[in-house]
């Protein structure tokens, strides 16, 4: 927490003693694992200071944000919050509103964001860093890892043959009653609405009805529901890849859980992006520009995936040696998440009328 | 017992309205808000409550609410007259600790209660031990009712202890002696007199159980404040008319309270000198299961979960050599902050309810009594909404803006409007304890109104004022959406800490946090509540 105070001083005490003699290079000083995500020399501090409102967890960007300080001289301040409130003071703030980037732990909240005409258009040296699939439209975020979506299941009740090769084999009766679906969650309602744009409503809310009467149960979001089938409590869930790994982290043998992930060229195996975007009302666009530049580029990617095991989808990155590969580069579909902010609201809806949020 | 002020037919003092009024109209920030964007988002509150996806949800939220109150007054009442007017063994031990329910926020409470209670969790693997394979779900309505309960008895339980510790045993004593049953004492004559604490705590209860979001979704039960949070983005106008909807609902029962209690006041009595606790004989060990089970399931069963996730965590940690994500100093400095600002909300929480609850308990006033309809209603509306009152508030220019966004000011301020109904009963009660005689005395003695309030009256409120205080306090530090959106930049507090990493399944991490947070509200509950409540016997 301390790094960038010291950072600053020692840049102070490093301008100090180099009296006229130019700026120095200040040696690197990050630790734990920001020193991961950035090894070269630090630069001299400036007074620029740019505001980010992070829907992510400190705990993972973090080490990022202390790395980029040292290496680019800017001062990062940061408001960490729930995507969605954090989207919805964003708008209550309007013009005024002191944000320069927001990031999200799903495009949902970036494409409301969007729609609201709150985000910028992104230039083309950083969009150009990733996939296309993984820009929104008219540039206005950018993916800066991925979450696959998983079957995740208790191993002391499922039986290995029994898993499915699609989501869609999940309206069998075999699976009546066993499967936990949370349907109100950021990720689940992202996923549904890429569903939704490619295989057409009807396909999507037929799928979804039919897990209702295949008696799908309603959960809050991934984490309870991860805990849940560790416990034993549902057969499977249909969550993120990311939050098995962390539960099986902390509790070892007694989280009895695995992630299964369904046909490379499945629907149920979308990968979900994290998102950055620039505010229209930003003061610092450039600084905020080097900021998501450097959240691609090959310390941070390496630290998302080696560290909390996301995936990378930039620099060349190769994932985590724990993580399933992906498809083809990635990109296993043509997916664009462009309508994910317009879609969300129909999304809702069809959740609302399918009746699982009474499961 | 008699009417409020009764005794006191005359006007209540101008610069007291005044004061009251302008502390009711901060207090009515958040509904005014909510009536502004209802309006200009075109939402359209009345067309909605028409439909299914209203009335399936709101229909499930009263269900819940009004058996979550009635179980709560139940259980809040029996245990605060076994602490305070029986010989149950270490009444205080057990007074803390059937209080600290309360510091559980409530998305880690209530899942801490469905990793130790649900199937897998640690008691299932206990009885596993024995034989027995399965225990219960909870889930729906009923794991919804029983985890609320659990997490909000203690608002009864507080506000009736103190009453309870305050009643006179003398009247007790003699109809004791007179032959009645312990049972018919307790029913004819100790609690007709701690009805109003008692229905006052059971309708904090009710706006909670309202109000409340982490644990109906983690229970997964289908309530207003859960399509509130599916829609908040997905189709705002609906979200927006949803927690109007909830306003609205709060505030009917509020003023439905009010006006069937109006005959009903908990009158002022001289404090006893001597305390006789009801012997009660063989049934002292039915007492203490009782005592025990509530502290076992209500503290105990969270508490396990906690451990469990924060110490076989920090030994899987070894094994694996992952790192940890906070560090002691990070703990250390997160906490001093939750301290710090939960001290000042809670201060000015007392502050600002004070006047109104003056009022209220002295004179008939519409001011007094829109005022205290007004801040406890609000205790109905979800978090977020008040963050957002106070960000649309200070937007409405360059100068209010610039100067408070990112204050101190703004974030005390939201949690002090957030929280005012929790100090507002508390409040009224301790206004009662000054016996209007002693103010008349004080009076007829000479001594002016300044002094009088310094020397006789704030003296007897302050165990009243402190326990309001101490209440506020153990909401502010476990406090999530205000704490989240409206602290200064890179101030953060144990309840957002937990927050993010929990979220993210961190969990050793948000165990090892929110074992502090409850070790902290422990010491806060003795020293605030439990001890000035006992002192003042």
């Amino acid at each position: 927490m301390n790094l960038p105070k010291r950072a600053a001083l020692l840049a102070g005490f490093a301008l100090l003693t180099s009296a006229c003699g130019g700026s120095d290079p200040i040696p690197n000083n990050l630790e734990g694992a920001a020193a991961t995500v950035y090894s070269g020399d630090c630069a001299t501090a400036t007074e620029t200071e740019i505001t980010i409102y992070s829907g992510r967890s400190e705990d993972l960007v973090q080490p990022v944000l202390d790395a980029f300080e040292c290496q680019s001289g800017i001062s990062v301040v940061t408001n960490f919050g729930d995507p969605t409130d954090l989207a919805l003071q964003l708008v209550e703030e309007g013009d005024r509103s002191p944000a320069d980037v927001f990031l999200s732990k799903s495009p949902g909240a970036v494409g409301f964001l969007r729609n609201e005409g709150i985000l910028a258009s992104l230039d083309g040296d950083v969009t150009s860093l990733v996939d296309s699939a993984n820009v929104g439209g008219d540039n206005s975020w950018v993916g800066i890892t991925g979450r696959q979506r998983v079957l995740v299941y208790n191993t002391d009740i499922v039986d290995e043959a029994d898993l499915p090769a699609s989501v869609m084999d999940l309206t069998d009766p075999k699976y009546k009653g066993q499967v936990a679906i949370p349907a109100t969650n950021g990720s689940f309602q992202d996923w549904f609405t890429v569903f939704r744009a490619q295989a057409g409503d009807d396909v999507a809310a037929g799928w979804l009805e039919a897990m209702v009467a295949n008696d799908a149960i309603v959960t809050e979001s991934n984490r309870p529901t991860v805990d849940a089938v560790g416990r034993g409590e549902y057969a499977f869930g249909l969550v993120n890849h990311y939050y098995n790994f962390q539960e099986a982290e902390a509790l070892g043998d007694e989280h009895r859980a695995l992630n299964h992930s369904f046909a490379a060229d499945d629907i149920g195996s979308l990968v979900i992006v994290t998102a950055a975007g620039i505010t229209s009302t930003s003061d610092n666009v450039d600084e905020s520009h080097q900021l998501i530049g450097f959240m691609l580029s090959e310390g941070a990617q390496s630290y998302f995936t080696n560290d909390s095991l996301e995936y990378p989808l930039a620099a060349g990155v190769s994932p985590a040696e724990v993580l399933p590969a992906l498809g083809d580069d990635g990109a296993d579909f043509d997916v664009t998440f462009d309508d994910l902010g317009n879609g969300l609201t129909r999304t809702v809806e069809i959740i609302e009328n399918s009746g699982i949020l009474s499961n | 017992m008699h009417e409020p002020g009764s005794s006191h037919q005359a006007r209540a003092p101008r610069t007291l309205v005044g004061l009251s009024a302008f502390c009711s109209l901060l207090l009515a920030g958040p509904a005014i808000y909510l009536l502004i964007r209802n309006f200009t988002a075109d939402a359209d509150p009345f067309g909605l409550l028409a439909t299914d996806r209203v009335q399936g949800p709101l229909w499930r939220t009263i269900k819940l609410a009004v058996l979550v109150s009635v179980s709560a007054g139940v259980l809040g009442t029996g245990l605060a007259w076994l602490t305070t007017r029986t010989n149950l063994p270490f009444p205080k031990t057990f007074s803390v600790l059937l209080t600290l329910p309360l510091v559980y926020p409530t998305f880690i409470g209530a899942a801490a209660l469905v990793r130790t209670l649900n199937p897998g969790g640690l008691v299932n693997d206990l009885l596993g031990n024995v034989g027995i394979d399965r225990t219960p779900t909870l889930s729906g309505l009923f794991g919804s009712w029983l985890v609320l309960t659990l997490l909000t008895y203690p608002y009864v339980f507080l506000p009736v202890a103190a009453r309870f510790s305050r009643l006179s045993t003398s009247i007790e004593q003699t109809a004791r002696l007179l032959g009645n049953s312990a049972f018919r004492v307790f029913f004819r004559i100790l609690m007709p007199q701690a009805l109003g604490s008692i229905v006052a705590g059971m309708l904090l209860v009710f706006l909670y159980a309202i109000s409340d979001f982490g644990a109906v979704a983690i229970l997964r039960y289908d309530t207003l404040t859960r399509a509130i949070e599916t829609n908040q983005l997905a189709n705002r106008p609906v979200a927006l008319a949803l927690s109007l909807t909830l306003l609205v609902l709060a505030a009917v029962v509020v003023i439905a309270e009010r006006l069937a209690g109006r005959r009903r006041v908990d009158a002022s009595t001289a404090r006893s000198s001597t305390v006789t606790r009801l012997d009660l004989g063989r049934g002292r060990i039915v007492g203490i299961v009782v005592a025990a089970t509530v502290v076992l399931f209500a503290v105990g069963a969270p508490l396990a979960a906690l451990l469990d996730w924060s110490v076989r965590g920090l030994l899987t940690r070894n094994r694996t050599g992952r790192r940890l994500r906070v560090d002691t100093e990070e703990i250390v400095e997160i906490t001093g902050n939750t301290l710090a600002v939960s001290a000042v909300a809670a201060l000015c929480a007392v502050l600002i309810v004070l006047p109104i609850a003056i009022l209220v308990g002295r004179y008939r006033t519409r001011v007094g009594n829109f005022g205290h309809a007004v801040a406890i209603s609000t205790f109905a509306l979800p978090g977020i909404l008040i963050a957002l009152t106070g960000t649309f508030f200070i937007n409405q220019s360059d100068w209010t803006f610039n100067t408070f966004k990112n204050s101190m000011a703004i974030l005390i301020f939201s949690y002090t409007i957030r929280f005012a109904a929790l100090a507002m009963g508390t409040a009224l009660l301790a206004v009662r304890a000054v016996p209007d005689r002693l103010r008349d005395a004080s009076q007829t003695l000479g001594a002016d109104s300044r002094r009088r309030f310094r020397t006789v009256e704030l003296p007897l409120m302050r165990p009243g004022l402190l326990a309001a205080g101490g209440l506020v306090l153990l909401s502010t530090m476990k406090e999530l959406p205000i704490s989240l959106l409206l602290s200064p930049f890179e101030f953060e507090t144990l309840s957002t800490r937990i927050f993010g990493t929990f979220n993210e399944s961190f969990v050793t991490e948000a165990g090892l946090m929110a074992l502090t947070l409850v070790a902290m509200s422990f010491v806060a509950t003795w020293a605030l509540i439990i001890r000035p409540m006992s002192q003042s016997r």
